[in-house]
């Protein structure tokens, strides 16, 4: 009897289950919908607003599919992108360029979270661009091909508040430990400082960003070297955290990457943005994400 | 015993040596790293003699030395990117900047970071074989202090055990991680680093480690309880009759019967576990070690090759090898019992 009724249970939990996850489904494709229909709304607009001022020239861009751009993105890097309170959308400042991009080429936009290890592998096998805070770089362009630049950044310092280290430049961090997320700028940079020599620093990696600064907060590390963007990000929700150091010299530009053969994708995203320039959208973003007084 | 060990390997040893013997030529014959460096351009000379007054070093010398073969390679950062690659080899250097040569260059180079040649203890290889062997024994010896409490008749002793080993088998090895690096020091306001002296600029992964170290052998030794636990069991009770026959007390039943002869029952699943924690010893990437697979997985994302996977299979293929004869041993050794 007992045993009966356990299986009965299970059933029950099973049922309750499925009929969960088919409802959730089903709000799902609702969304998508909606959404499908506002953009082909705004998909009509534009091809109107194009249509008076100048046509994006689509043809010989090859998409993985029709009528959708695929954007390879590591979702979890605020404020760039970041998951909306629901934990499933995506939000922030590069999601708002490449959908107003996307839309002005008549194209849906389709966001693939996926780790920012191996994401440029991932170009042309998975998505069509990848628009994730991405620095331009010498070494990343021999292998793929960048937009115009949408933002400009800076490496920084950040460290505890409560410390009265001065830094004035990425020398001074000789002796130290800190922390970068692996493989971005931040990690290249210091590695360079390290491997010519130039100081004596331990660098600790790590996957994501948001560990650094744990790392930083629990004292295992001096400071942590970061986008200067992120570092603003931080500083504006944390009383812990002070920018130390802002190096202003070398701006670093953020642009979308695509495949090297992709060069007819590269020409219209960067008709998109010139027109989102001049229209101050882009702008208008980044008061928005950054606060109209960050610099 | 040794004329015997000789005899069984004579091939083994005989094909051994001669490799040896071939690599100790090649090495010998190998230029030096001076006539690698010669072979630079003199703009790249220049850069390097501007480095030396400036605070701003520019160029990145990389050495790599493997024994029987070198490679060197020279690159710029900056906006004028300059890189110089050349491979070293019986007595020639050879550029490295296409074809098979790079490919050669780029092996050799790859298989020196994930070896972590003159890095510290606690990167790449170094840090797998490290972490892995002592997690191992540390597993082995908490396991069987677990398994005897487990079978012990005091219900209190009886039931921690099995709580322990309830916990750490049910809860993922990575977030044990987590807890023991990030969400402890937290809760207890200590950092791992500062257990270590503030002059020792190596303090921050001596710190992971030992973070790493703690985590992965309270895991183990809840996996190795479980497989000591059923090589003791497995002894037939009659054993344990006897001993008590003979007056033992249950001591020295355990330490002069039981044990030895578990032992031999346990070899083939510790060695299991063994080779699962070589490849779990990966998850240290989450604390900002650098394993061989996150060296291998690092330079797939900076460099995008795919080749270098393949020195990262050779290298856990020649740890396996090389323990599972270990494992191999110590089982003959303690067959003698059954």
């Amino acid at each position: 009897m007992k045993k009966r009724f356990f299986a009965g249970m299970c059933a029950v939990i099973a049922t309750l289950g499925l009929v969960a996850c088919t409802s959730e489904t089903g709000t799902e494709t609702v969304t998508e919908t909606t959404e499908t229909e506002t953009t082909e709304t705004e998909t009509a607009e534009t091809d109107t607003e194009t249509e008076a001022s100048s046509v994006i020239d689509l043809s010989g861009v090859k998409l993985k599919s029709d009528g959708v751009l695929s954007v390879g993105c590591e979702v979890g890097y605020p404020p760039f992108e970041d998951f909306a309170d629901d934990g499933t959308t995506p939000i922030g400042y590069d999601i708002d360029i490449i959908t107003a991009v996307a839309d002005k080429l008549g194209l849906e936009v389709n966001i693939i979270n996926t780790a920012w290890d191996g994401i440029f592998a991932g170009i042309d096998v998975n998505y069509d661009v990848v628009c994730s805070a991405v620095t331009i770089t010498p070494e990343r362009q021999e292998t793929m091909i960048f937009s115009t630049p949408y933002i400009n950044n800076y490496q920084s310092v950040v460290l505890l508040a409560d410390d009265d280290k001065t830094i004035s430049s990425f020398n001074d961090l000789d002796g130290m430990s800190i922390a970068v997320q692996k493989e971005t700028t931040s990690d290249i940079l210091m590695s360079d400082y390290k491997s010519t020599g130039t100081i004596d620093v331990q660098i600790v990696a790590n996957e994501k960003v948001t560990s650094c600064f744990t790392q930083l907060q629990n004292g295992e590390v001096d400071a942590v070297v970061v986008d200067s963007t992120v570092a603003d990000g931080y500083i504006n929700s944390s009383d812990d955290f002070v920018i130390a150091y802002k190096d202003t010299a070398e701006a670093e530009q953020f642009g979308i990457a695509m495949g090297k053969e992709n060069t007819a994708l590269q020409a219209a995203i960067n008709q998109a943005l010139a027109e989102l320039e001049e229209e101050g959208y882009i702008q208008e973003t980044y008061d928005y994400w950054f606060g109209a007084a960050a610099e | 015993m040794k004329t015997g060990f000789f005899k069984q390997y004579s091939r083994q040893l005989i094909a051994a040596a001669v490799i040896l013997v071939i690599c100790i030529v090649l090495a010998i014959l190998k230029p030096a790293k001076e006539e690698l460096m010669s072979h630079t351009s003199p703009e790249m000379q220049k850069m390097i003699e501007a480095d030396a007054s400036s605070s701003r070093k520019r160029v990145t010398v990389t050495y790599n030395d493997l024994f029987i073969i070198n490679y060197a390679s020279l690159s710029t950062s900056g906006a004028k990117v300059m890189s110089e690659k050349y491979v070293g080899f019986v007595g020639r250097v050879y550029p490295a900047d296409e074809g098979v040569m790079k490919v050669t260059g780029q092996m050799v180079n790859y298989t020196y970071r994930m070896l972590g040649c003159r890095e510290n203890l606690m990167h790449g290889a170094k840090l797998t074989i490290l972490l892995t062997t002592l997690t191992v024994i540390f597993g082995v010896v908490l396991g069987t202090l677990l398994a005897l409490a487990k079978i012990s008749k005091k219900k209190l002793l009886s039931g921690a055990a099995g709580v322990y080993i309830f916990f750490f088998r049910g809860t993922p090895l990575l977030i044990q991680l987590f807890v023991v690096y990030f969400t402890v020091p937290g809760v207890f306001g200590f950092a791992w680093r500062d257990l270590f002296s503030a002059s020792d600029t190596e303090a921050v992964y001596k710190g992971a480690f030992l973070a790493a170290l703690i985590a992965f052998g309270l895991n183990s030794g809840a996996y190795c309880a479980e497989i000591v636990r059923s090589a003791i069991q497995s002894i037939d009770k009659g054993q344990f009759e006897a001993a008590k026959a003979l007056g033992m007390n249950y001591f020295q039943t355990m330490t002069r019967i039981i044990i030895p002869q578990s032992v031999r029952r346990m070899i083939p699943n510790v060695s299991n576990e063994f080779i699962m924690v070589l490849k779990d010893a990966s998850l240290v990437f989450a604390i900002s070690l650098m394993d061989i697979t996150t060296v291998s997985k690092n330079i797939m994302t900076s460099e995008g090759s795919y080749l270098v996977f393949i020195p990262a299979l050779v290298i856990y293929l020649v740890i396996t090898a090389f323990f599972g004869f270990i494992f191999d041993k110590i089982e003959k050794k303690f067959s003698v019992y059954e």
